[in-house]
């Protein structure tokens, strides 16, 4: 009865367009307040101490990597090497678009930060090449999802962080422990070059039918020459991926490092920005960070409230009572996860469904690492479905183009990214065989 | 969104807060990262020195050593969680003003323009009616840790002042969904956040 009340005043005040952080807050407050004896000042520390932990702090450091990555000059060198590699392909610009995000992916953590890092350079490019700007728009949109995909990932890190600590029995009883950011970072490894390669290949078979034209081949000294020009940026990779991977240090102090880094290469090497912007990138850094860090409270929040009325274990055990297996129960989580992803946006669905299904998942045997890519998939795709899909609102920006040309613009890579969910759904070993064979798991 | 003359200076002391309070967290977790790297690897030196036959280099590496091992900085982490929680609380304020906290607005914008206006402002009065909420529930928390005298685990500061951010945070965004109501109500528009246009320089944009 109270989870018909909660999740019924959420939805009500969710469709009046109240901000979703605020919506989850108001929820927990009233039915607290209205139905519990839970003391005030159990749920007022609650509020102020969910925050407080170090893990957390990954998300603003990514952020701020982020955004040095896209002010500074590492996206425009990252495309020149791109080019130097492929632009002589069928698929020309197209396929090294897909190849930019990929590599782009691998130091940001963020799809909408691929998107407009890679495509506000390489969608006017493509245009003038003489591709139709649809065709620039859906390549960069969809695989400008692949940053959340391939480490780092925001997105992640905001799983690991809601499922942690819960308390969550596998098929037999035992208890489940969450995935660490670690194991998912490594789990997202095979299927983000797989996606990358399937995303190629949509480009390449449009832009062959199509014809459109292709750069000229670069000689091995100008590819040599792109390559070493890149190599601060690429050298990223190895400063978050081996830094974590190496125990050197602890994804959290990984992204601080990438943020430091990404200043000192756009400040000091490439000298792309001057200090007047560094308070600029700061702020907008500061703004995003603090409006996930704001819906981060604010879920938690709302979790406690699920924990404290039992809610993911009544649904965990009606859904086994009703003879759900997981493989049926998948089918419903990635239809309820890709409805969700067209009118919400992955932080907020992450930090909300989650908590609620990730019980259900453990209780199933699904392993929890599995159960986090299919997830992360999920939102890839919601990036891209409209009418609230971030990738097409920024894709939209770089491209010049409308909103509905857009969402038209990426139908065949969408079609494509829904096989490989499919694929990724059902074939655990592709996320779990990396992280496995190097130990981790 | 900006304010009114009369609160410019709200306007850039938030912004210079929550910049400042980013980067300096940064830079905290920077250095701590860099002295436990140094001390491991000038452990390593001084003996690589001493085994080598140069006494001289590892007496002085030996004292900078212990010099390094003297600043203890195992209150990085916590310091770096307390600058988060300020600069989130103060960001989630400037949120309000750069219109960042988005919701569903698939319905409300389906409705017809006097219902959508209604709804508009009843979402931001609930906006402001929670903040406000919070912000009180925090200045007691505040008062209550004041008269307690609790400091924080490593950095023992007193608690009170930790959590001061809680009730000015608050209620500062709670002022800002006012003020973003009033702007709306009086010219029908609303801050609109545009990532796009936000994270390119002038340079990629031409």
């Amino acid at each position: 009865m109270t989870s018909i009340l909660i999740f019924g005043l959420l939805v009500a005040l969710l469709l009046t367009g109240t901000p979703v952080s605020i919506a989850l807050g108001l929820t927990v407050l009233t039915v607290l307040f209205t139905l519990t004896d839970v003391p005030l000042d159990a749920v007022a520390l609650k509020l102020f101490t969910g925050m407080e932990k170090f893990e957390i702090m990954a998300v603003p450091f990514f952020i701020l990597a982020g955004a040095f990555l896209t002010h500074g000059g590492v996206a425009k060198r990252m495309i020149r090497f791109a080019t130097a590699m492929t632009g002589h392909w069928a698929g020309g610009l197209g396929i090294s678009s897909v190849l930019a995000c990929a590599i782009f992916a691998a130091v940001s953590g963020s799809s909408p930060a691929t998107v407009i890092a890679i495509g506000s350079i390489l969608v006017p490019a493509m245009v003038a090449q003489g591709h139709p700007p649809r065709f620039g728009a859906g390549v960069i949109a969809s695989s400008g999802t692949l940053g959340i995909l391939i480490p780092p990932s925001i997105v992640m890190v905001l799983y690991a962080l809601a499922t942690a600590g819960m308390n969550a029995k596998g098929p037999n009883g035992e208890r489940v422990s969450a995935a660490s950011v670690d194991d998912l970072f490594m789990a997202g490894v095979v299927p983000g070059l797989l996606l990358a390669i399937l995303l190629g290949s949509v480009t390449w078979w449009i832009a062959k039918k199509e014809d459109y034209p292709r750069a000229m081949r670069a000689t091995w000294s100008e590819a040599f020459d792109a390559l070493v020009d890149c190599i601060w940026g690429l050298a990223l990779i190895a400063v978050v991926l081996g830094g974590i991977y190496g125990g050197f240090v602890t994804p959290t102090e990984a992204a601080a490092l990438s943020a430091i880094y990404a200043f000192f290469v756009a400040k000091f090497i490439y000298r792309d920005i001057g200090w007047d912007d560094v308070p600029k990138v700061l702020l907008s850094a500061a703004n995003m960070s603090a409006m996930l860090l704001y819906i981060i409270t604010n879920a938690m929040l709302f979790s406690f409230l699920l924990t404290y009325e039992q809610i993911p274990q009544t649904i965990a055990e009606w859904i086994v009572a009703q003879g759900f297996n997981w493989i049926t129960f998948l089918i419903v989580v990635n239809i309820l996860l890709l409805v969700a992803g067209t009118f919400m946006e992955p932080a907020s669905i992450i930090l909300i469904m989650a908590p609620i299904l990730f019980p259900v998942a453990a209780k199933l045997g699904i392993d929890p690492v599995h159960f986090g890519i299919i997830m992360v998939v999920n939102m890839e795709i919601g990036m891209i479905t409209p009418p609230l899909g971030l990738n097409l609102y920024v894709t939209s920006g770089v491209a010049k183009l409308g909103m509905t040309e857009t969402s038209r613009a990426v139908l065949p890579w969408l079609l494509s990214m829904l096989a490989f969910l499919v694929l990724v759904t059902y074939w655990p070993g592709l996320s779990l065989t990396l992280p496995q064979s190097l130990g981790l798991m | 969104m900006t304010s009114g003359p009369g609160l410019r200076w709200l306007d850039r002391l938030e912004e210079t807060l929550i910049a400042t309070l980013m980067g300096l967290a940064t830079l905290v977790i920077f250095v701590a990262v860099v002295h436990r790297y140094s001390l491991s690897h000038l452990g390593g030196l001084v003996v690589w020195a001493r085994d080598a036959g140069y006494p001289g280099l590892s007496e002085t590496l030996r004292s900078i050593y212990f010099w390094l091992l003297s600043i203890r900085l195992t209150w990085a982490q916590e310091l770096c969680i307390y600058l988060f929680v300020w600069m989130a609380k103060f960001g989630a304020a400037y949120g309000v003003r750069t219109g960042i906290h988005v919701g569903v607005d698939v319905l409300v914008n389906q409705l017809r323009p006097e219902w959508r206006h209604r709804l508009v402002l009843f979402g931001l009065f609930c906006g402001a009616l929670f903040t406000a909420f919070v912000g009180w529930l925090g200045a007691r928390l505040v008062a209550h840790l004041f008269y307690s005298g609790q400091v924080s685990a490593v950095l023992e500061a007193p608690m009170w002042f930790v959590y001061l951010c809680l009730p000015l945070g608050s209620f500062l965004m709670s002022f800002r969904f006012l003020q973003v109501a009033a702007h709306f109500s009086r010219t029908g528009e609303l801050p609109h956040h545009d990532p796009a246009s936000e994270v390119m320089t002038d340079e990629v944009r031409s």
